[in-house]
């Protein structure tokens, strides 16, 4: 894996670190928006193509994705993922009492964009603080559809090894399970290995690095 | 005395949160409500809001954008970034702007806390 990314050890293991923090901010993020506690699994990382990432999710899952694309000191797509039945919940969870249960289904949709808005920048928005990059995001993008529809929405039939970076998390109280995901095509992915780099230069010549 | 406040958000579903708790403080206050920063900025010129919150991330302009024309044609207004892009330098912006910031999620309690640090209108 550290050859397929050319990374050097401890470069793997900062960026494993740098996306922990991210994804703690996300979960912050996640169970501020549904009032209860949020498991994230530590991120796996692995080089793989979309459809390979959308077979280990499960073929046969219907999903509903957020998606927002990243553009700055690297460029990444970020997807927030729940299972389609899951999605009145959730909403249902972050609105309380605030909004009727029958002007809730109109917004599902709506809603889902807003929560996958928050939890993704909470995440990236922590990665680009702490490289001290700005990333520039595009407005969220909602799918329904199997993970294959999620995952490769361009049906790309080239279909290139991309870097997946992926979080399972749940909500154990209502067992709703989702994913987080970051996928990186390997031009991109050498420019985060080298935001790895300086923010590890930064470490080592004594500069407090932010985000930590 | 009921003061005009305009929300500006995208999301229909975060400007009625907003909404809803500026008014669990200030039951009797006049909230209009924009879609994009471009909305906001003619909203603003009839309503001369007291408070702007307004998101960042929005089609057209956005609300950084929006919010150095309104910092300009209202002086007087505060004018709050309300948004989940938590980045750094999104809040170097808002500070060099002279704006306030909070992040999303929405929480009645930040609401309610910069509503009561604002200064009332005379």
């Amino acid at each position: 894996m550290i050859d397929e990314m050319s990374m050097s050890e401890l470069e793997a293991d900062s960026l494993m670190e740098i996306f922990n923090i991210g994804v703690g901010h996300a979960a912050a993020a996640m169970s501020s928006i549904v009032n209860e506690e949020v498991r994230m699994s530590v991120p796996s990382i692995r080089i793989t193509t979309r459809s390979e990432a959308a077979d280990e999710l499960g073929a046969g899952l219907s999903l509903c994705g957020i998606s927002q694309q990243y553009k700055g000191a690297y460029a990444t797509e970020a997807i927030l993922m729940f299972p389609e039945r899951a999605s009145f919940e959730i909403v249902r969870m972050m609105v309380g009492d605030l909004i009727p249960a029958d002007e809730l289904g109109e917004m599902e949709r709506e809603a889902m964009c807003e929560i996958g808005n928050i939890v993704l920048n909470a995440c990236v928005g922590t990665l680009a603080n702490m490289f001290q990059k700005e990333l520039e995001g595009s407005l969220p993008v909602f799918r329904v559809g199997s993970s294959e529809q999620i995952l490769n929405p361009g049906h790309d039939n080239a279909d290139p090894s991309v870097l997946m970076l992926r979080i399972d998390f749940s909500l154990e109280r209502q067992q709703i399970e989702g994913y987080l995901a970051f996928i990186l095509d390997m031009s991109a992915l050498r420019d985060l290995r080298e935001q790895v780099r300086l923010y590890i230069a930064r470490l080592e010549s004594g500069m407090a690095p932010d985000g930590l | 005395m009921p003061e005009h406040i305009l929300i500006v958000d995208d999301s229909r579903l975060s400007r009625m949160i907003s909404r809803q708790y500026v008014l669990s403080l200030h039951k009797d206050w006049n909230i209009e409500e924009a879609a994009t920063g471009e909305q906001a900025i003619d909203m603003a010129a009839e309503k001369q809001p007291y408070l702007i919150l307004l998101d960042v991330n929005m089609p057209g302009m956005g609300g950084l954008a929006a919010a150095a024309i309104l910092r300009q044609s209202h002086p007087d207004t505060h004018i709050v970034l309300l948004t989940a892009n938590v980045q750094n330098s999104v809040q170097v912006q808002a500070d060099q702007l002279g704006l306030g910031f909070l992040s999303k999620p929405i929480k009645e309690a930040d609401i309610h806390a910069m509503l009561n640090a604002l200064e009332p209108s005379v």
